[in-house]
């Protein structure tokens, strides 16, 4: 028997059946298109946020480890050499950090002045960029890299330019607690070309002198930290292990690619969730058919007797049958799909919104939807479909057609 | 002449949580090719068993059934829904057409079980809806948009439109008024000359008379084999 005919007829002869019982097929069909859609826009959400933030801190520098002091603790010259020292470590060089403001245009900005090796800061983050002058000569302790939003405000228009003079507001923690506020002026050498994204650390709102400039124009005793450069990403763990192992609770470590391994199994676990969560609506979805289906065969309980006095076989009713649920489902899930795409992008336009101690930070990041995540919720949707109808569709196969013809 | 049904000694036994009843109490019958019979008698009688068990729609709880000189009665469901398709066309009291579908495509189902391509059903619908009597304007109608007669004439047409051996009626005028059963039994007698096999369940006995032979069952046993009376058959007594 040519079977993509009678394929072709069955799907032809489903739609019918779907048509006349319009909104019982609606109602089954947006009832299984909650599955996709959930799936679709939690997943796709999810995803795109975790990509959005791994990025960000991947993008950070992969080869970079940050050591800062707790309390008590001082890092010192002896401790620079011992982890220049340590294998797989290309260079090693200490930092000075503090908080502080600056006015840009009519706004007031918080911004993170960093004291170091310039070069290192180069090294670490690729894909920082210098899009006006250049980096501060080697000598001077005035002159500063200052980032993007330090140059621009948030309207995009340019108020320091290189050669300004600019008045940085420093909050310097006091022993005992509480500020210290200073006032300092650098001299812009740079312009930092937009970075992107401002979750952690961001170049753009960051100034950068070099490293002498901590002590005579930030005026710290002791440094921040120890920026650490490994050779390659690989070497990451063993530094970190051999500092954990020499320094135990006297420092932090803080390396960008474990917090980006963090992420990623944090994303993982939220994108279970997600899962689970769409699961559980398949579920429901699936009871639904299941009891639409099983409707409709007793309803045609005398048509299924016609159907098999006219030469349908029993596989043929079943798949008949199995057709109208599976078009349901397919339908259910082109709506559940779409409807997900468009709701990921609207919960996406939102925000995902982080209020910190300083500052609030909205990310902002597409839902990454890919033609596997599609293909796997229309593949769960189909899977909804088939097992809702297999029953009745047995059933209804396995109607006795002189049962059926007597019917009323 | 060759046989196209054939029962021996058929015996039908319904269960019913412990409760024996005898549809069939060892039926022979021999229809042969190009006759056109009814079985009479009143209800309960077993006529309709005996259609079923002819029609494939039921197995015989006892007994031999040939169709066409095969033996049908332990065949596979698979093989049985072959032969219904093939051989025989059904025509029920009540029509049993699909509303939701066209009368095309009511007529073009027993096509789309062999899986005919849709031109070819095209064709052989419209040419079994003419020779049912029908017009050819019904085809995009939906049934209920038809009279009972003009539906009778489309259900007809579904039954011969795969050229089935046998053609089998369970009172397909008990449904009509006097004048649309006389059409049907016009488009009945027109198939029978055609050289098609009818074996008709009646109890109205115009109806029986527009026949070549007459069996009359009672208590699931074939009682009397009459000879019909032409000039009161129904094409006849209605004018």
């Amino acid at each position: 028997m040519p079977l993509s005919t009678f394929i072709l007829d069955v799907v032809r002869l489903a739609l019918k059946s779907l048509g006349e019982r319009r909104a019982r097929a609606l109602l089954t069909i947006i009832g299984i298109s909650i599955g996709p859609f959930a799936l679709v826009a939690m997943t796709g959400m999810v995803l795109g946020y975790s990509a959005y933030v791994t990025h960000q801190i991947e993008a950070l520098g992969q080869n970079l480890i940050v050591v800062s002091p707790r309390q008590n603790f001082k890092l010192t010259n002896k401790d620079l050499d011992f982890m220049r020292s340590i294998p797989g470590v290309e260079d090693a060089e200490p930092f000075y950090m503090v908080h502080a403001k600056v006015r840009v245009g009519n706004e007031e900005k918080d911004v993170i002045v960093y004291a170091t090796s310039i070069d290192l800061i180069f090294k670490a983050i690729s894909g920082l960029k210098i899009e006006q002058g250049s980096k501060p000569s080697p000598s001077s302790v005035v002159e500063a890299l200052v980032g993007h939003d330090i140059a621009y405000t948030s309207t995009g228009r340019q108020v320091h330019f290189v050669g300004d003079a600019l008045t940085i507001t420093i909050y310097k923690p006091k022993h005992g607690g509480g500020f210290e506020v200073k006032r300092v002026t650098v001299l812009i050498s740079g312009i930092l070309a937009k970075f992107g994204g401002a979750f952690f650390l961001s170049p753009d709102t960051s100034i950068y002198l070099n490293k002498n400039a901590g002590h005579t124009i930030l005026g710290l005793n002791q440094w921040s930290g120890i920026l650490i450069l490994a050779k390659s990403s690989r070497y990451v763990p063993y530094i970190v292990k051999v500092l954990q192992k020499a320094y135990g609770n006297n420092i932090d470590i803080i390396s960008f690619q474990g917090i980006a391994r963090i992420v990623s199994s944090i994303a993982g676990a939220m994108n279970f969730i997600a899962f689970s969560t769409g699961l559980s609506a398949f579920a429901v979805a699936v009871a639904g058919v299941a009891a639409t289906m099983i409707t409709s065969v007793m309803e045609r309980f005398r048509e299924i007797g016609v159907m098999k006095a006219l030469g349908f076989t029993d596989l043929q009713v079943l798949t008949m049958i199995l057709a109208e649920g599976l078009m349901m489902s397919i339908l259910g899930g082109v709506v559940g799909v779409s409807l997900g795409v468009a709701g990921a992008y609207a919960l996406a336009a939102r925000g995902f919104v982080i209020h910190g101690m300083m500052s609030t930070i909205v990310i902002k990041a597409p839902p990454k939807i890919s033609a596997g995540l599609i293909l796997r919720t229309l593949g769960i949707t189909v899977a909804v479909g088939l097992v809702g109808s297999i029953f009745p569709a047995y059933k209804a196969s396995k109607i006795p057609p002189a049962v059926a013809l007597r019917y009323e | 002449m060759e046989e196209v049904i054939r029962l021996e000694n058929v015996v039908k036994i319904y269960r019913t949580g412990g409760v024996v009843t005898y549809g069939l109490r060892g039926v022979n019958l021999v229809v042969y090719r190009g006759e056109f019979i009814a079985i009479m008698g009143p209800s309960g009688s077993g006529k309709s068993t005996l259609l079923n068990i002819v029609g494939l729609l039921d197995r015989p709880t006892k007994g031999r059934v040939l169709i066409c000189g095969e033996d049908v009665s332990r065949m596979s469901s698979k093989k049985l829904a072959y032969f219904r398709n093939r051989k025989i066309g059904f025509v029920f009291q009540h029509f049993n057409l699909i509303n939701r579908l066209t009368v095309l495509e009511n007529i073009e189902l027993p096509l789309v079980a062999r899986g005919m391509p849709r031109k070819y059903r095209i064709e052989l619908a419209k040419k079994a809806l003419i020779m049912a009597g029908g017009d050819l304007s019904w085809l995009p109608k939906r049934p209920n948009q038809l009279s009972g007669g003009q539906q009778q004439r489309v259900a007809i047409a579904r039954a011969i439109v795969g050229s089935p051996e046998i053609i089998l009626a369970d009172e397909p005028t008990g449904n009509l008024d006097r004048a649309s059963a006389k059409i049907v039994m016009q488009t009945f007698l027109k198939l029978n000359r055609a050289g098609n096999t009818i074996v008709m369940v009646t109890h109205d006995p115009e109806v029986a008379n527009c026949t070549q032979k007459i069996y009359v069952i009672r208590d699931g046993k074939i009682v009397a084999v009459e000879e019909p009376d032409p000039s009161r058959c129904v094409i006849e007594t209605v004018k």
